[in-house]
């Protein structure tokens, strides 16, 4: 505990001091090492306790209204120490080569400082258990990312995008206050361990409380529909602070959910089934948005809320297991699930740091004027297949072994009967098609950008990343290997994290982990086999071709006269895909076509992808009433009063499982 | 699985996939009234193609000759997972079958990047339809495995396709599945209505034109994985209606295993010759019959668990 306090002491120093010198470089510098003295200090604390070596566990008695803080590091907090820290060190240490082309212009402390402050509250909201503390830990990461995320201020676009995150967050922040009003209301105490007197009992204010905990941490952590925000953010804030809030600040809502879970201890089945509904809706739609937008960070937004709909499917099942009380789910469900978070956490923040180094390198990030970048920046384009391979969940990468882990879980024959079975099944064949459209997604974004020749002649990329860029990238590359072909250093992170939901019931707590790392034993070997004949094959052709071969122009199919604005673009690419999807995926036209045979004045069409949901919202807000008018008078009158009526049964259904917790 | 089996497993996957070319173009022969090549014309075909020297274009990376050995490599490795000669396979782990699915996804991801890599609008074309239809297939067949392990409770490759003929109650699981496993097995190897392999110099085509530009042994190994994966296809289909169970007599079950895949090859070669290729715009509907006859199978195996039965 001493470590921790002086690491938050180095935390704060650091953002002091990047605040107080003079120089640009300076400040750099005080922010790096005051971020690296504090995670040091930090995972000596921590990593003990990861690796199950006890828990800490600390009271600060304190002034009225708190009365007491417990601090207190259990293998949950430190799971989400281990790797946040570091990876915000190392965002500080890209931020250092990202920001430099304008250190002479403008006084780059702030974003320093407030990146040591982000550090700072995540220690807080990771280890308080007092919700009135981890309220303000919460609020203090928001507003940070809120401000980190304002860098380049000048531009409408980025102010309304932060506008928009800052209001976000607080509906999603005022809605976890009423969570712990309601449970204050019910203990008189602010104590997560007196929260939990309350919410191992199954009453209706539980399942309130549930529903509104899950709202509240689905939308910091970007859940459907709570994820409108996201995108606009992410394409508007610096590249590391883009990744940090995808990869690193934004998983403090999963934190709070399994936090939660864990104070909840054995939920009710109907959690599971909303969790698993909410979470593959939220992949779902997520990974359809991934496919069709053209901006590159707007796309790597996207797939963040495709993630966390895949980590909170895995947690969806373990709700699943505990309440069915079969703990090779609960191990599958939570330690694929977990591992998720990790695994995003590193490929998410490569893929932004790549995006990042392009538009250093080409001011754009529009895949549309991209093209051919594969020969400008060849570690910018390893690292961002690298990244896209993972985050497709492609073999031998780390994205494949938490996917593998939840599709063993879904397809596990844990279910109690044939109808639970088939809606699991139904549930791991979504998440292939999420699989299969996040595959489109990165060849689109890796083959539009990288491959082929550059679009739009007025784009010139002259410079790979710089150093401390591309050694960031690096050590996220290294993890994304690691984690992928030793999937056994991955679930020795997560064993002990996933171990706490097991609960004291099973009779030896990690045997069905051990299980569920058994499955991953042989995805390993299998690694291992397809990178040998991989290798096999390479030196085959190699002895086959012996370097002779020609160069030639690319074949044409007999039409010689191309330019390269006639490649397949981006839209194209997606076009059939998101015909299928038009519900979700609404392209709207602008256009003003050629009039004649001769026509006098150019013509032009646009066609951008809309957010559908976002409209649909502020349609409901702006137009109220008249909206739900137009909506009903869509429906024919004839089995208008059935669907009324369909309603009315539903809402008293509703209502009834809150109040009884089943259903009657 | 002894070594024997290991090897006959190794010798069967690299051999059957130039009987399977043989026996389908050798089907479309007939039916158009040809003699037709002859049945290892795909070996010879592989073998010239070996001897020559590589074409590249200037636009191209590095990444456009490593895609056909890395679809090759990942073709290889889950023909090793499936069972190819009906009742076990060399590797064989719990969940093997979501391995082998996003091993065929890693092999497609590399072709697809192989062919936007030659800059050239027509493999983009191929590309883009390649990268939906193979996202759009993934459910059908993740849909299909997990009815198969449900119905069968086991959980690897080749112990849930042993769902069995013999018994009525079973039979729309299996006809369900076999059904979604063929159309599977046209799209994922590129085969009439999906697809054409004949025709690569129209708009319509998808695998065919992704490849335009691979020459040498390049090609050699992408046309090699595409017809192993055929094969794996069609081993899987086989051992789904195979109708001699393989608890009882394995040597026969075996046989009649290897016929059911040479009449599946037929199979494939009739639809070319007889069916035209649907429009592309109807292909996603297609590939919803697959869908919904493995959800069809999926609901008729709850149900029969609901029952107890």
């Amino acid at each position: 505990m001493t470590f921790l306090t002086l690491a938050q002491i180095a935390f704060l120093l650091g953002a002091a001091l990047s605040l107080a010198l003079r120089n640009n470089v300076h400040r750099a510098w005080a922010g790096v090492v005051s971020q690296l003295i504090g995670t040091t200090l930090t995972l000596v604390c921590a990593l003990p306790v990861l690796l199950g070596d006890g828990e800490l566990r600390a009271t600060v008695p304190w002034s009225y209204p708190v009365e007491s803080v417990t601090a207190h590091l259990d293998a949950l907090g430190a799971f989400f120490l281990v790797w946040s820290l570091p990876m915000t060190l190392m965002g500080t240490l890209y931020a250092v080569g990202y920001l430099r082309p304008q250190f002479a212009s403008r006084n780059a402390g702030v974003q320093f400082a407030l990146l040591n402050i982000t550090s700072f509250s995540f220690v807080l909201i990771y280890t308080l258990e007092n919700a009135m503390v981890f309220l303000l830990g919460w609020e203090i990461a928001a507003v940070a990312a809120w401000l980190l995320v304002i860098w380049e201020y000048r531009s409408q676009k980025t102010r309304f995008a932060g506008f928009n995150y800052l209001v976000s967050t607080h509906v999603g922040f005022f809605v976890l206050v009423a969570a712990f009003m309601t449970m204050r209301s019910a203990t008189g105490s602010m104590d997560f361990g007196s929260f939990s007197n309350f919410l191992r009992i199954p009453s209706p204010m539980r399942n309130v409380t549930f529903i509104l905990l899950a709202t509240s941490f689905g939308l910091k952590a970007a859940f459907f529909p709570f994820h409108t925000w996201l995108p606009r953010a992410h394409s508007a804030a610096p590249a590391h602070v883009s990744a940090l809030m995808s990869g690193v600040i934004h998983k403090a809502g999963l934190f709070g959910l399994l936090r939660f879970t864990l104070l909840i201890g054995a939920p009710d089945a109907w959690m599971g089934w909303y969790l698993l509904a909410f979470s593959s809706l939220t992949a779902l739609v997520g990974v359809l948005y991934t496919t069709a937008q053209r901006d590159l960070k707007r796309l790597l937004g996207y797939s963040s809320t495709e993630n966390v709909g895949i980590a909170g499917i895995g947690f969806g099942l373990g709700y699943l297991g505990l309440s069915w009380h079969k703990p090779v789910l609960v191990a599958l469900g939570f330690t694929g699930g977990i591992l998720h978070i990790l695994n995003h956490a590193v490929f998410k923040c490569l893929l932004f740091y790549a995006a990042g180094s392009i538009y250093r390198a080409t001011h754009t990030v529009d895949l549309e004027r991209l093209g051919g970048l594969i020969r400008k920046l060849p570690w910018t384009a390893f690292f961002f297949l690298l990244g896209g391979l993972a985050i497709s969940g492609l073999p031998p990468l780390n994205g494949f072994v938490s996917e593998f882990l939840i599709y063993a879980g879904l397809l596990h024959a844990g279910a109690p009967s044939g109808i639970e079975r088939a809606l699991l099944i139904g549930t791991a064949s979504l998440l292939a098609l999420v699989g299969g459209a996040s595959a489109l997604a990165t060849v689109r974004a890796f083959g539009v950008s990288f491959l082929g020749t550059p679009r739009d002649t007025t784009v010139h990329a002259d410079h790979d990343a710089s150093l401390s860029m591309r050694l960031t990238m690096c050590a996220h590359a290294v993890g994304v290997v690691l984690l992928g072909v030793v999937p056994a250093v991955a679930l020795r992170i997560v064993r002990a994290p996933a171990a706490l939901f097991m609960g004291p019931a099973s009779a030896p707590p990690g045997s069905a982990i051990l299980e569920a790392a058994g499955l991953l034993e042989p995805v390993a070997w299998t690694s291992a086999l397809l990178l040998a004949v991989f290798l096999v094959l390479l030196v085959g052709r190699w002895w086959l071709v012996r370097g002779r071969y020609t160069k030639h122009v690319t074949w044409g199919c007999g039409y010689t006269g191309t330019t390269s604005r006639m490649q397949t673009t981006g839209t194209s690419f997606s076009a059939q895909f998101a015909s299928s999807f038009e519900s979700v995926l609404h392209f709207q036209r602008r256009e003003r076509l050629p009039v004649g045979f001769f026509p006098e004045s150019p013509g032009h069409l646009d066609t951008y992808n809309v957010d559908t949901v976002e409209r649909r919202i502020f349609e409901a807000l702006g137009e109220g009433q008249d909206f739900s008018t137009k909506v009903v008078a869509r429906i024919s009158e004839e089995p208008r009063f059935a669907f009324g009526l369909g309603l009315v049964v539903l809402v008293a259904l509703v209502v009834s499982v809150f109040v009884r917790g089943d259903v009657p | 699985m002894t070594l024997l089996a290991v090897v006959l497993h190794v010798v069967a996957l690299l051999a059957s996939p130039i009987g399977m070319v043989g026996v389908i173009n050798r089907t479309k022969a007939i039916w158009a009234g040809r003699k037709g090549p002859p049945l290892l014309q795909f070996l010879f075909d592989l073998t010239r193609l070996l001897r020559k020297a590589p074409v590249y274009s200037h636009v191209t990376t590095p990444i456009f000759w490593i895609a056909p050995l890395v679809a090759l490599a990942t073709a290889l490795v889950s023909g090793l997972a499936v069972p190819l000669l009906g009742y076990a396979a060399p590797i064989s782990f719990p969940f093997d079958f979501v391995a082998v699915a996003y091993l065929w996804g890693l092999g497609r991801v590399f072709v697809i990047l192989a062919a936007l890599d030659a800059g050239s609008s027509f493999e983009g074309l191929g590309a883009s339809r390649e990268a939906t239809f193979g996202a759009l297939v993934e459910p059908a067949l993740f849909l299909c495995m997990g009815t198969l392990a449900a119905a069968t409770g086991h959980d690897t490759f080749a112990s849930i396709v042993h769902v069995g003929l013999g018994s009525s109650d079973r039979i729309a699981t299996t006809a369900g599945c076999a059904i979604a496993l063929f159309v599977v097995l046209q799209v994922e190897s590129s085969r009439v209505p999906v697809d054409d392999p004949q025709t690569h110099l129209e708009l319509t085509m998808i695998h065919e034109v992704m490849i335009l530009d691979h020459s040498g042994p390049d090609l050699a190994a992408l046309q090699y994985a595409s017809a192993m994966k055929l094969t794996l296809l069609a081993a899987l289909v086989a051992a789904v209606i195979n109708p001699v169970p393989f608890q009882t007599s394995p040597a026969i079950a075996t046989v009649t295993h290897l016929a059911t895949m040479l009449v599946l090859a037929l199979a494939v070669g009739c639809v070319e010759s007889l069916v035209a290729r649907l429009k592309l715009k109807a292909l996603p509907q297609y590939i919803v019959v697959a869908t919904v006859a493995t959800f069809i199978a999926l609901l008729a195996t709850a149900w029969r668990l609901g029952s107890g039965g």
